[in-house]
């Protein structure tokens, strides 16, 4: 076929090698043999087509590449069957690519043919059409007919993902259903459609789809072998060409007069006509069967992606490339996290392809890139599933090449008169009973998940579990050289700061909270203020607490009873109380330990006098909450400082934003902060509000920004730290700022969710009167409430804010005139915050 | 013979222990316990709200002893489970009629 000239001649040329390529086609088809090779040859000729019109059209600016799709794209071209195309610029349409469509398009309208086309920029394929399944069906089939290669195999790149495949398959699985629907879900149908119908060519053509999509080998281990799944195809195929021929058009139905002269087409002996179409009939029955048990096969059986060279099969995650898998241990981390997340197992199968490849694996093979570390911690969150997929790990000799010191306590026994197990079972075992703890049932353990529940990166206490016994290899105390191996561990998952030292602090002291809830007076509040002093922050203690449990139930079944589990809650509580209410009489002094290695560490712009004349006073959990960092950095705030001056400081990690405010102690100060944040729909999330007894305020905040004020506007920082300056120095008005918000709030008051708990309290601390606030966590409620206690004339000194889901929880350290409240100030206080949260004031 | 049952703090178990193994007393079973006294229990607060924990967790430790070493054991047990505040527990002392030993039927004089 040669069409070199352009204009009418060209138009006469592609006509004549159209009709030839149909003629050649009709040929085969009227003597039986229109099946997969004659259409492969009437696709081939078409190609040639389209490649000599996309050539007369003339190259436009942009990359372009004309693509086959569906049946066109797989060279099953029937006689007249759409030619499904997809012409795709690598850039922006404009006059030049609009020619070139006009020039290549027009011409095959011209020519009578049924052109299915689409035309797409390359960037159109960036995000994926989930309002178009068919489409992407087709897609898999596309096929280079003309044009630029680069811009298909981009195409490709881009189309080719594990997420893609996978929506593919649940769409295509919807599809057959709703299909075979409409046949009463049967293929034995008098007049089939030998195209729609069940066992027809769409089953075909969906049984190879879900196969090359999810194992490439599922039809060879179908019911039927590959030779017969073929001919099925290559009948169907026959048959669809004679319909076509006979009726002249894309008709399918293989109907009681079609199948007459079906029959004679193809040959079927017998005397009747009657006869000849019972056999064509039994033949087609037959087909369809082999095709409608392989699809059925294939929807039973085939894993369904579930990421990279990921399938999720009836027996759990699987390698849908086992020997791609041993290359890459870097993917295997995510078969159990895909194994968790479906809550099934890694199959046998893929654990004897670990197994058998992870001799020679060092630990950096397996989390090769930064995000592999963060999928290894992701991995460790605690969820139903956990303990057993670290264990099937373990199993298959993983576990201990991911950690090398978890393989020192492999089958070891340490001989005493309480553990039951082997020193790696009774660690898998505290990780199982913390993933229980985080999802128990039990009345008498909800206490319990509720603090799991408040627990920020609760992965961090499951990586404490797994290492916190590896020092048992060695015979004497454990504790230190458990922390001391744990060091290599969190240098190869490069966890650092806050979060390094946490675990570190777990696993040196996880015997501490057992040894002074069983061992100690914990009636003493000297005892109990020391545990909190080891602690440090609430955080710590519940992940202590959590901890300790997981461990002593790990022991043996009969260790952790319902007695040991009260006497841990009771410390927990005396301590949480301690860390929220009692530490305000716990000031920094001079020479102790903290401030000692503050000043160790200072920077050289930080004179040791100015840190001190900063902290001292301040409490001495102060020291504890923030890393030294962040204290030089209050200390720079708080230099030269005068009256009516707010230094602050804006930061934003991980999307959370943190404040910090140093100025001077005044009136509604606190209120006006939060009422500022607030009016900037700021989320405030956790915070404290810390002052010294020279009336030297540091208030530290951390919010988001959902409204994502912040993000969106470049300037919105600056803008923010001037509001703050202007109204916290009584040039704003934070009242009118807020009025925007107040339809919001009213909104708020009308849907809390969370009774509001207000409770004042003279006993805990020697200094000040301690409100304990629970109410529904909502956009101005730290600001209302601020607002009330500095109404009734009370000094906000020490705050502590935190929230954990929907539930802010607040403590309040409060005076009056410099004393604390009496019970008649307190009932008036209370009264009037319960109602503002319940909304009646 | 007979039998002494002492409630006390738990963390005062193992001091008790050590006080009776000074008398060759070795023999012994403890059991977690919870209850009150005088001590009467107390109300925690936890976030706001009240925890009532009416009963509190003691252990009890069950010896047998000859009449002969009664009063000094009592002496050890008061002397090692001792704070001085409320809520230290209680000794009880009751006569013993008989005791066999099951391993071998025998009756202990």
């Amino acid at each position: 076929m040669s069409m070199t000239q352009p204009g009418a001649g060209a138009g006469a040329a592609a006509r004549a090698a159209l009709d030839a390529a149909r003629d050649e086609l009709r040929t085969e088809i009227a003597r039986g043999a229109g099946g997969r090779t004659a259409l492969e040859g009437h696709a081939a000729r078409v190609d040639d087509l389209l490649r000599q019109l996309y050539l007369d059209a003339g190259a436009p600016e942009r990359p372009a590449a004309v693509i086959a799709l569906g049946g066109y794209g797989r060279r099953h071209l029937s006689l007249h069957s759409d030619i499904d195309l997809l012409v795709l610029f690598g850039g922006r349409i404009g006059p030049s690519e609009e020619r070139f469509l006009r020039g290549f398009l027009h011409p095959l309208w011209d020519l009578g043919v049924v052109v299915g086309h689409q035309v797409r920029e390359l960037d159109e394929f960036a995000d994926l059409e989930t309002d178009n399944p068919e489409f992407l069906l087709a897609l898999l089939d596309a096929r280079l007919v003309a044009g630029a290669v680069p811009l298909y195999e981009r195409l490709g790149a881009m189309f080719h993902r594990p997420a893609t495949h996978a929506y593919i398959v649940r769409s295509l699985l919807k599809l057959i259903e709703e299909r075979h629907t409409k046949f009463n879900a049967t293929l034995y149908q008098l007049e089939p459609d030998v195209k729609e119908a069940p066992g027809a060519l769409r089953d075909v053509m969906a049984a190879r789809t879900i196969a090359s999509l999810t194992d490439p080998l599922l039809l060879r281990r179908g019911p039927a072998d590959p030779g017969r799944f073929e001919d099925a195809e290559d009948f169907l195929l026959r048959v669809r060409s004679i319909l076509h021929l006979e009726a002249g058009r894309n008709q399918n139905v293989l109907n009681h007069e079609l199948q007459e002269k079906t029959a004679d087409v193809l040959g079927y002996p017998g005397a009747q006509p009657q006869q000849r179409v019972e056999r064509l009939m039994s033949d087609y029955f037959r087909h369809a069967r082999t095709v409608a048990r392989s699809l059925e096969w294939a929807r039973r059986t085939a894993p369904v992606p579930v990421g990279p060279n990921l399938g999720l099969s009836r027996d759990g995650i699987r390698f849908l490339d086992p020997v791609q898998a041993a290359r890459n241990p870097g993917s295997w981390i995510g078969a159990f996290q895909a194994a968790i997340d479906a809550g099934t197992e890694v199959t046998e199968e893929a654990l004897s392809c670990i197994q058998q490849h992870v001799d020679g694996c060092r630990p950096e093979d397996f989390t090769p890139e930064a995000r592999d570390k963060a999928a290894l911690l992701r991995l460790l969150k605690p969820r139903p599933g956990l303990y057993a997929r670290l264990s099937q790990m373990h199993d298959c000799g993983m576990l201990g090449r991911l950690f090398p010191e978890f393989q020192a306590i492999s089958w070891r026994v340490v001989r005493d008169f309480y553990h039951k197990y082997t020193v790696d079972e009774h660690t898998l075992l505290t990780i199982r009973n913390f993933e229980r703890f985080t999802n128990t049932g039990e009345p008498g353990r909800q206490r319990f998940k509720t603090i799991a529940a408040g627990i920020p990166s609760p992965e961090l206490v499951v990586l404490s579990l797994l290492l916190h016994d590896v020092g048992k290899w060695r015979d004497d105390e454990h504790a230190l050289e458990s922390e001391r191996m744990a060091v290599d561990a969190l240098d190869r998952l490069q966890i650092t700061g806050e979060a390094r030292e946490t675990v570190q602090f777990l696993i040196r002291h996880h015997l501490r909270m057992s040894l002074s809830a069983f061992r100690r007076d914990t009636e003493d509040p000297e005892i109990v203020k020391e545990f909190a002093r080891l602690v440090g922050t609430e955080d710590r203690l519940k992940m202590l607490c959590l901890l300790t449990l997981a461990d002593i139930e790990a022991v043996s079944p009969d260790t952790l009873t319902p007695w040991k589990e009260e006497l841990i809650w009771r410390l927990y509580v005396d301590t949480y109380n301690q860390l929220t209410q009692g530490y305000g009489d716990e000031l920094i002094e001079r020479n102790q330990a903290g401030l000692i290695e503050l000043l160790a560490g200072r920077p050289h712009d930080l004179p040791e006098a100015e840190i001190t004349r900063f902290v001292e006073g301040l409490p001495q959990r102060y020291l504890q909450l923030f890393p030294r960092d962040a204290i030089y950095r209050h200390v720079r705030l708080a230099r030269d400082i005068r009256p009516d001056e707010v230094h602050v400081s804006l930061d934003v990690v991980d999307g959370v934003w943190t404040l910090a405010v140093v100025t001077l102690d005044k009136p509604f100060l606190f209120s006006n902060i939060c009422g500022v944040l607030s009016s900037f729909g700021m989320n405030i999330l956790r915070g404290h509000a810390l002052t010294n007894p020279n009336g030297l305020v540091c208030d530290v905040f951390q919010f988001t920004d959902d409204e994502r004020f912040l993000a969106l506007n470049p300037d919105a920082g600056p803008q923010v730290l001037h509001i703050l300056q202007e109204v916290v120095s009584g040039h704003a008005d934070v009242t009118s700022l807020l009025r925007g918000r107040e339809q919001s709030v009213l909104q708020w008051r009308g849907t809390a969710r969370v009774a509001p708990v207000v409770r004042a309290d003279n006993e805990a601390s020697g200094r000040y009167t301690i409100l304990d606030i629970i109410a529904g966590n909502a956009l101005g409620l730290l600001y209302r409430i601020s607002r009330v206690i500095s109404q009734h004339g009370c000094d906000v000194d020490l705050v502590l804010i935190s929230t954990e889901g929907e539930r802010a929880i607040d403590v309040f350290h409060i005076t009056k005139a410099g004393a604390k409240l009496t019970e008649a100030e307190q009932r008036a206080l209370t009264s009037d915050l319960q109602g503002t949260l319940e909304g009646t004031l | 013979m007979k039998l002494i049952k002492s409630i006390v703090r738990p963390n005062k178990v193992d001091d008790v222990k050590d006080a009776l193994a000074r008398l060759n007393i070795s023999g012994m079973t403890v059991t977690e316990v919870r209850g009150h006294g005088k001590q009467k229990g107390h109300t925690a607060i936890y976030r706001g709200k009240e925890y009532n924990v009416s009963l509190l967790p003691k252990m009890e430790v069950e010896i047998v002893v000859p009449d002969s070493i009664v009063d000094e054991a009592i002496k050890a047990i008061v002397e090692a489970a001792r704070t001085g505040e409320i809520g230290d527990g209680r000794v009880f002392v009751f006569p013993v009629l008989e005791s066999y030993r099951i391993r071998t039927g025998e009756k202990e004089s």
